[in-house]
């Protein structure tokens, strides 16, 4: 897993996403193709910052290895050039979690395996 | 040379706590009770619908493990997996070959062992279905994406806690006079809407449950048919797979299942039929939310009224439509690997009138929709009785 | 001569502080603990479960680029007491945040006065013209054992600098500096220890106020400065006594220091402590107006600055969040969730 992230950091710590060179579309998580016009000429492309809440839940029994932080919000987040991005939401009161909120991203910690191994570091969204 | 294709016999086993069934014991249990009915049908070749032996039981390799384990070593032998889908998907592959000639007979066997895992075991293990690097990354399991949809489908569409309870509802009322099913108690919409929360607002029981279990079908083309009994046999008219963007956060519109409105239009036209000809469908209702919006993407309901038509009574056992004859996922329980097959045998002994107190009169045709992910894969299935 | 000038002047062309949003009062330490009373500071900056040294510094080094304007960093230096790794460089994760990677990187330890240091580094190297421009980050997510009286005042915290040639744009001319040092184990952690230990009284005469008294008059000395040529006045906060005590013993006024002076409402931020009273003072300074900063180590050390405020100020200033908004940005949080935060993410 370690490796794992290693491989794709600058979308773990930057929002590095794609870009379609032929018709503009940004995408975060990156892909191979354009999904609107079907081109492969994509490009990296680091992602706004800032975008609104689409939809969220409250999960109260995540993954292994994410029990400490639970429960917690998880939100699809609409960037503002469009792109979705799946992200905790931290830092941010109860109340202030609702469909359209703005959110801006920062970096923190998103796995730590046990003691001794690494910390896996990536996006998470506050609500602003 | 194509020909029509049949399910000539089905086996499974009751789904739930099996603490003293392995993998393979419950495999073996639903291959022996359809190969049972059909003694002179003599399987070409296994396919075995399973997702995550490799995680909860150390197990690869199914195909070649079931058939030296049924006596039936030399025939090929092969594992088929697509995650919650896997079960149709291995049916849809038999089927092909069945219907293209290039086997005569086949025996699909879908298989999940579940309850050996721990919850979070067991979360972790359906979050393979999902992206490694950007969903499991999050921490998100399988619940909390369709948690996600079900926020964004109570408002889009203005649904209601208790509309949203409907399917839980009915599949537990079904379930009743189901002897294979997980769960035979009829609940009411407090029981859902009390019940502990999940993934805001998904609470457990709109979450099908944990069990294992297996179901095994053969298939037959005209060749093989022989040998099988005649009142017996359940044509399979139509069976297509489609897929949709890997995950659903990733789609234009999350509460577009893509996936089940391509792969069910395909195998309706495939079997050359209309809707309203369907007497009752098997509909993959892993999660209250995830019942509704098949209901409609095979169009039996507009869009946004899935869960309030199953409200108001129209997809019950009375209906011009039930859905989910023996209790869907929720009740009759959701062995991940199995499932498919599941839906496929209850289609089955419903279409050859076995289905006893649960039994869907005057039924020609009935369509099964499985899905793997949040609609990423569907594979629909339409049947017809025989003859 | 002691003051360390660069032989061609260099300034900080952008800066960013970070405090997490949690904050917790001593008198709840104080409840848990005593049974009643408070700690020196009224409240103490506290870090989420999933923030650490990392993450904080890279928020300040975000804010600090995108005012600074500078896309290319020569050196990214990290002064903490608290890295996540013993082994592995604090400094290239927040290079990769960054996306720096033709570029020195490393992580400083000397106590409270690691930022302080990284800053005169990059001053020098940029001074010399070895680089254009690097980042100087002072951040700590500071733990006391629980009970000590460490615990009132440890806080997590910090500010970012990017340092770079004079010019156009400049906020501030790091003018000179100076530094002193002894052997003196007021503080300390020793490898593989979860937690600091100090000598109590010590950590104050021998240690404190001899190394920071030393350093300032030597600087005052040097450059001929009386206190009264300076606007603003930025000492070590340990707590909100020693810097208060100090100034005045150096000539200093109250109304020179309490702009800097945040150890009140945020405890001790260590590494970050001087730095972060540094951002604040450069949020409502005007061009022309000249800044003492002066931090502490422990084991002992300090180091003296002499900064002149310059015209970017005016330009640059608000394009960030201001360290008055991170301090407004509260939550107060109970001694059962603080203990979660610090022990859950922080393994």
């Amino acid at each position: 897993m370690a490796i794992q992230a290693w491989r794709v950091k600058d979308r773990y710590y930057r929002l590095i996403g794609s870009r379609c060179r032929k018709c503009g579309a940004e995408y975060f998580p990156p892909v191979y193709r354009c999904r609107k016009c079907g081109s492969a000429d994509i490009e990296d492309r680091q992602m706004p910052k800032e975008g609104s809440i689409l939809t969220y839940t409250r999960l109260h029994e995540p993954l292994p290895g994410f029990e400490a932080q639970a429960p917690f919000y998880l939100a699809v987040v609409r960037l503002d050039n469009g792109a979705r991005v799946l992200t905790q939401l931290v830092d941010s009161p109860e109340e202030s979690v609702r469909t359209g909120a703005r959110v801006r991203a920062t970096v923190r910690r998103a796995r730590v395996d046990g003691e001794t191994g690494l910390i896996v570091y990536g996006y998470k969204f506050i609500v602003v | 040379m194509p020909s029509k294709a049949y399910i000539a016999s089905a086996g499974f086993t009751k789904v739930g706590d099996r603490w003293a069934d392995s993998l393979l014991d419950l495999a073996v249990e639903a291959a022996t009770s359809a190969l049972r009915r059909t003694p002179k049908v003599k399987p070409q070749q296994i396919f075995v619908g399973n997702m995550f032996s490799a995680f909860g039981a150390a197990q690869e390799h199914l195909g070649a493990l079931l058939a030296s384990a049924l006596g039936m070593s030399g025939i090929p032998a092969v594992k088929v997996e697509s995650a919650c889908a896997s079960g149709a998907s291995a049916f849809n592959v038999a089927y092909s070959l069945v219907r293209s000639g290039a086997l005569d007979s086949a025996m699909v066997v879908g298989v999940e062992k579940m309850r050996d895992l721990e919850p979070e075991e067991v979360s972790q293990a359906l979050a393979l279905a999902e992206s490694a690097e950007y969903t499991q990354f999050v921490g998100a399991t399988f619940a909390a994406l369709n948690g996600l949809v079900a926020r964004h489908y109570m408002e889009r569409y203005d649904v209601s806690r208790d509309e949203l309870s409907a399917i839980p509802v009915m599949d537990h009322a079904n379930a009743v006079t189901a002897d294979h099913a997980q769960f035979r108690k009829a609940i009411t919409p407090d029981v859902v809407s009390r019940s502990s929360m999940v993934a805001d607002p998904l609470r457990l029981y709109d979450c099908a449950p944990v069990g294992d279990g297996a179901a095994a079908l053969l298939l037959v083309n005209d060749r093989a048919a022989a040998g099988a009994s005649p009142g017996g046999m359940a044509e399979v008219l139509g069976g297509q797979i489609a897929t949709d963007e890997f995950s659903v956060y990733e789609r234009e519109d999350m509460l577009d299942f893509r996936a089940t409105r391509e792969a069910f239009k395909k195998a309706m036209a495939q079997a050359g039929l209309s809707a309203r000809k369907l007497g009752f469908v098997e509909v993959h209702d892993a999660f209250s939310v995830v019942g509704a919006l098949s209901l409609e993407s095979m169009g039996f309901s507009k869009r946004g009224e899935g869960a309030k038509d199953a409200n108001e009574g129209k997809y019950g056992m009375e209906s011009e439509l039930p859905i989910n004859t023996f209790g869907g996922l929720k009740a009759r329980g959701h062995p991940v690997g199995a499932t498919g097959v599941y839906q496929l045998a209850e289609a089955y002994i419903q279409l050859t009138g076995e289905a006893g107190k649960n039994q869907v009169e005057d039924a020609d045709f009935c369509a099964t929709q499985n899905i793997g992910g949040v609609d990423t894969t569907s594979a629909v299935h339409v049947l017809g009785r025989a003859g | 001569m002691h003051l360390m000038k660069s032989s061609r002047p260099s300034a900080i062309l952008g800066y960013g502080a970070y405090l997490p949003r949690y904050r917790m009062s001593t008198a709840e330490i104080a409840r848990v603990w005593k049974g009643g009373g408070s700690g020196p500071n009224a409240e103490k900056a506290v870090a989420s479960m999933d923030e650490d040294t990392v993450t904080m510094a890279i928020e300040a080094a975000n804010g600090a680029m995108q005012m600074a304007g500078v896309s290319r960093l020569g050196a990214v230096f990290v002064g903490t007491e608290s890295k996540p790794y013993a082994v592995k460089p604090t400094s290239t994760m927040v290079a990769q945040a960054l996306g720096q990677h033709h570029t020195l990187a490393a992580d400083l330890e000397f106590a409270c006065k690691a930022g302080t240091e990284a800053i005169q580094v990059i001053t020098g190297l940029v001074g010399s013209g070895m680089i254009d421009a690097g980042l100087a980050v002072g951040m700590d997510t500071a733990q006391g054992r629980p009970g000590d009286d460490l615990e009132y005042t440890a806080a997590s915290g910090g500010a970012a600098f990017v340092i770079g040639r004079n010019g156009k744009g400049a906020v501030a001319l790091i003018d000179c500096s100076t530094s002193y040092v002894s052997d003196t184990g007021d503080f300390w952690r020793r490898a593989h220890e979860k937690y600091p230990r100090h000598l109590s009284r010590f950590t104050g005469e021998p240690a404190y106020f001899h190394h920071v008294e030393t350093a300032v008059r030597t600087l005052l000395t040097e450059t001929g400065h009386k206190p009264t040529d300076f606007k603003y006045a930025v000492f070590h906060q340990p707590n909100p006594r020693f810097p208060v005590e100090v100034a005045s013993r150096l000539g200093f006024t109250i109304e020179q220091v309490k702009t800097g002076l945040l150890n009140p409402a945020i405890g001790n931020t260590y590494a970050g402590s001087s730095l972060i009273g540094l951002a604040a003072v450069l949020d409502e300074a005007q061009p022309g107006d000249r800044v003492l900063l002066a931090s502490f180590g422990s084991g002992a050390g300090s180091d003296a600055f002499c900064i002149e405020v310059l015209d970017g100020i005016a330009r640059k200033r608000g394009a960030g969040q201001t360290v008055r908004s991170l301090l407004e940005r509260n939550v107060k949080v109970d001694y059962s969730t603080y203990s979660r935060y610090r022990d859950e993410l922080h393994k």
